[in-house]
């Protein structure tokens, strides 16, 4: 039999599984009734010429969607992501799920545009994000949906207030004022290569006036539209008190640029507009750096809150209906259908399930719950239905608690004060203060106030702030580069130097430290039989032990077969059982086999799976969660270089003591549940340590958030991702030691660009102050300060890793 | 060399530069540099098509402001 490919989607698939249709005398093959309807759809709309464009790429086909069309036109929905224009209009912005290539792109917008009633509709294709502008009189929003649907892709809503948005926004800001300042400082370099040449061959004055007026024309936009950021910047610093960086900049490029007009319109003495420029490009090239490193997170409680229901169903005497979760009091009884997520805590009253409660503990382990037993928000009902009591209400359940714990940690994360600023507001005062000294004593002493006032500006633009202003963001974009290329993370820049300062490293153990699956550890066979047949019986149950030893087979033997079997029956919390041709089949715990009537020893440290064949014992699994590959030595290298570790874990004190051995760490605190562990951390902060958190599931986000940096695994939760300031990307603790040395490095070369700039300012100051500085070396020194921190970070390049392959 | 010389070659040449950079400021602020792939697209996929696609939704906005401005008309007091 032969594969061929989807006419829709370009999938392969085997010819004998594909819908064959004869069309237009061609004959076509879809690989599902999905993309058979979206192929006629097309052709039906004439857009048929979406496959030329599309070429060789493959799509997703379409699934079956949901019908939560009706949500779209509620009214809580539109308050939240439409946007109404004055004239009528909604606008909304959608994030388009399924776009592979720019056919994709051309197709969405077509179909879009085709609507009634749609007056825009733009598509970036680079992050999917799409703005439609419609009529609310002609089409409703649900039907925009649906359109995108029908044709195969999905789309929802955002928020395009988020912080994200406000980055790119504050981003393309200052890119365009560098773009002007870059203009004007180019173009008066020029201008003033002619003004020194006539500085030392001598000038008439009326080319001068030229040049003069040339230069005063290009500075003044990058001055007050480029440096507009100092200005305020300054003014805020001023509101607060504190003189910073901007007080310096912006003061010594205006007083530079109002004597310079002096100079130009009393024709005496030389101007400093190419000083002003220099030191608005510079710094802002250098503040444009930092902005560049600022990766905002997505709104990440929306997620959570997403992901939630906002209504359950209650049983009222015999009689079923929804309810709003915050309409459910205490005793409501509360049904639960497979799938479902818990929202308000409660006690079992009938029937019994499984729950996956990982996003509480961490464990994936699905625990089972009967009479009597208490349930939490937050875990999801896994296979059953049941009926369960309410004991409290929605605003002081379990989840609910964790997202306000969460919103209050994000707002209130600790944050240590910076180095480089502390030392750029005391620098700047200092500057200020000799720069105003300078000018008092030139006057008294000679008399002139022009002169002091050249000399007292010259204090200011020798002072180069440039060097200063680029001494930290640049060596942050190095380190950050750098840790990119290693899979490493760092959402901001200044997290590079707070990670540098930390003593402190707490790690969660399933799933940061271990793997957070369990897998085969020996493998014990009585009896030889078919691989298959235990192949076949794991892959019909979900459980984690289940999945372990299917991953376990796959790797292990070539040629398994998947056996349709008989009567399966999943018994919870217990095992698995089916038939196959006349033979019984059962696999699953100690418990569970004795019950059907088959010995087994069940003494081992692990998790066992025991596989029976007609009551007759044919294998023997433990299994355990391994510990992730160089965890050990990753612990080891992080003590070496002076930091404590400690092991924060929900799991029972057996096992993580066991875990705690194998990796070498000695403290360890078990059985804390999520609030707990940041308790934990906010006492390790009252003891006075820099704490990084190292973890993984939704149980850690909030000590993650309350954490000076959290670091996540990057396929964990998607919440302890977005609260997190460092992601590793390949999960591996080696990255963990590696963002050690990388940060620390970093503030290495941030401290000695600070010093070197320092260093070069208690030179250069007292010579200006003594008035020997003339234009031409107070901007050559200044461009060759700023040289040296540029050259100086890129020294971070050479860090070398132990064991480097 | 005369000093109109000077001021018309710093003139003109600033002048250039100038619009040449508020051209650029302008693309970027209506958002036209922001999408890379569709930047290279519209050459990729020009065609009648694409321009027969504006014009229907230069319509549709016309045909909107038509109906609107008729609307406010038949809402507005009789004169």
């Amino acid at each position: 039999m032969a594969d061929c490919t989807c006419t829709h989607c370009n999938l392969i698939f085997d010819e004998s599984v594909m819908i064959k249709e004869e069309y237009n005398g061609q004959t076509l093959y879809f690989c599902c009734k999905g993309c058979q309807g979206v192929y006629h759809l097309l052709e039906n709309e004439g857009l048929g010429s979406f496959y030329e464009k599309l070429g060789d790429t493959t799509l997703q086909p379409p699934s079956e969607q949901a019908g939560d069309l009706e949500k779209f036109d509620l009214e809580g929905f539109e308050k939240r992501y439409v946007k109404v224009h004055d004239d009528g209009l909604h606008e909304i912005n959608l994030i388009i799920e399924g776009i592979h290539c720019s056919a994709c792109v051309w197709l969405n917008e077509k179909v879009l545009h085709k609507l009634e009633g749609v007056i825009e509709a733009t598509i970036n294709y680079t992050n999917n994000k799409a703005k439609v502008i419609w009529d609310p009189e002609e089409v409703k929003l649900s039907k925009i949906i649906a359109t995108i649907r029908s044709i195969g892709y999905n789309a929802y809503p955002y928020d395009p207030k988020l912080q994200e948005e406000r980055a790119v926004k504050t981003r393309k800001s200052y890119y365009m004022r560098i773009l002007v300042a870059v203009f004007g400082s180019m173009n008066i370099m020029w201008l003033a290569v002619a003004h020194y040449a006539g500085y030392f061959g001598g000038i008439e004055q009326s080319f001068k006036d030229i040049l003069n007026v040339a230069e005063f024309i290009l500075a003044t936009p990058v001055l007050f539209y480029s440096g507009w950021i100092f200005f305020r910047g300054a003014y805020y610093g001023y509101k607060n008190r504190t003189v910073n960086m901007d007080t310096l900049v912006a003061s010594g490029a205006l007083s530079a640029y109002i004597y310079s007009i002096y100079a130009m319109v009393t024709q005496r003495g030389e101007v400093y507009f190419d000083s002003v420029t220099m030191i608005i490009t510079f710094v802002l090239v250098g503040k444009y750096l930092e902005v560049l490193s600022k990766k905002h997170a997505v709104d990440t409680l929306d997620h959570i809150i997403g992901s939630t229901p906002t209504e359950v169903t209650t049983v009222k005497e015999g009689v079923k209906s929804l309810v709003g979760v915050d309409n459910v009091i205490i005793g409501d009884i509360i049904e639960l259908k497979p799938g479902e997520k818990v929202v308000i805590d409660g006690r079992v009253t009938q029937g019994a399930a499984s729950f996956d409660e990982s996003s509480l503990t961490g464990e994936s382990e699905p625990v089972y719950k009967e009479e009597g037993d208490e349930i939490l928000s937050g875990s999801i009902c896994l296979d059953s239905t049941l009926r369960y009591e309410a004991t409290k209400d929605a605003s002081s359940s379990l989840l609910t608690s964790i997202v306000n714990l969460l919103e209050e940690s994000i707002t209130k994360k600790p944050r240590i004060e910076q180095l480089a600023n502390t030392i750029s507001g005391y620098f700047s005062t200092v500057i200020l203060l000799i720069a105003l000294l300078t000018f008092a004593g030139w006057f008294y002493a000679t008399g002139s106030f022009e002169n002091a006032l050249i000399i007292g500006i010259s204090v200011i633009v020798i002072a180069c702030p440039c060097a200063l202003g680029l001494a930290t963001p640049m060596a942050s974009l190095v380190g950050i580069s750098m840790s990119a290329k290693r899979n490493i993370l760092f959402k901001e820049a200044t997290f590079l130097e707070t990670m540098a300062k930390s003593n402190l490293l707490a790690l969660d153990k399933t799933g940061t430290i271990t793997e957070g699956k369990p897998s085969v550890q020996t493998e014990k066979i009585f009896e030889t039989f078919d691989f298959s047949l235990l192949y076949s019986l794991v892959s019909t149950s979900n459980h984690p032990v289940s999945k372990g030893i299917l991953a376990y087979l796959e790797s292990e033997h070539e040629k398994l077969e998947s056996y349709p079997l008989e009567a399966i029956k999943t018994i919870q919390a217990k095992g698995v059982e089916a038939s196959y041709q006349g033979k019984t089949l059962i696999g699953g715990n100690a418990s569970f086999m004795r019950s059907r009537g088959v010995e087994v020893e069940e003494e081992s440290d692990y998790t066992l799976f025991y596989f029976a064949i007609d009551g007759r014992l044919a294998a023997r699994y433990e299994l355990s969660d391994t510990i992730r590959e160089g965890a050990a030595e990753a612990v080891a290298l992080i003590q070496e270089m002076g930091i404590r570790v400690v092991m924060l874990t929900g799991d029972n004190p057996q096992s993580a003591q066991r875990v705690a051995d194998a990796v070498g760490i000695g403290t360890f605190y078990a059985g804390l549940l999520p609030d707990e562990k940041a308790k934990m951390i906010d006492r390790f902060h009252q003891e006075g340590s820099v704490v990084v958190m190292a973890g993984d599931g939704i149980n850690d986000t909030i000590a993650l958030a309350s954490s000076d940096i959290a670091i996540a695994m990057g396929n964990g939760a998607d919440v302890a991702i977005s609260v997190s300031d460092v992601v590793l990307l390949d999960e591996s603790p080696m990255s963990l030691y590696e963002s050690y040395r990388l940060s620390r490095r970093t503030f290495q070369a941030v401290k000695e660009n600070l010093g070197f700039s320092l260093l070069y300012n208690l030179i250069a100051v007292p010579l200006a102050v003594a008035g020997f500085v003339n234009p031409l070396v107070a901007a050559l020194s200044m461009s060759l300060s700023s040289l040296v921190v540029v050259g100086n970070s890129m020294r971070i390049k050479t860090l070398k890793f132990k064991k480097e392959k | 060399m005369s000093e109109s010389i000077v001021i018309l070659m710093i003139g003109v040449s600033t002048l250039l530069g100038a619009l040449g950079l508020i051209a650029l400021l302008w693309g970027i602020k209506t958002g036209q540099f922001d999408d890379h792939s569709k930047f290279i697209d519209s050459a990729r996929f020009d065609g009648e098509d694409a321009l027969r696609d504006a014009v229907m939704m230069e319509e549709k906005k016309k045909k909107r402001d038509e109906k609107k401005k008729k609307d406010e008309k038949a809402y507005g007091p009789p004169d």
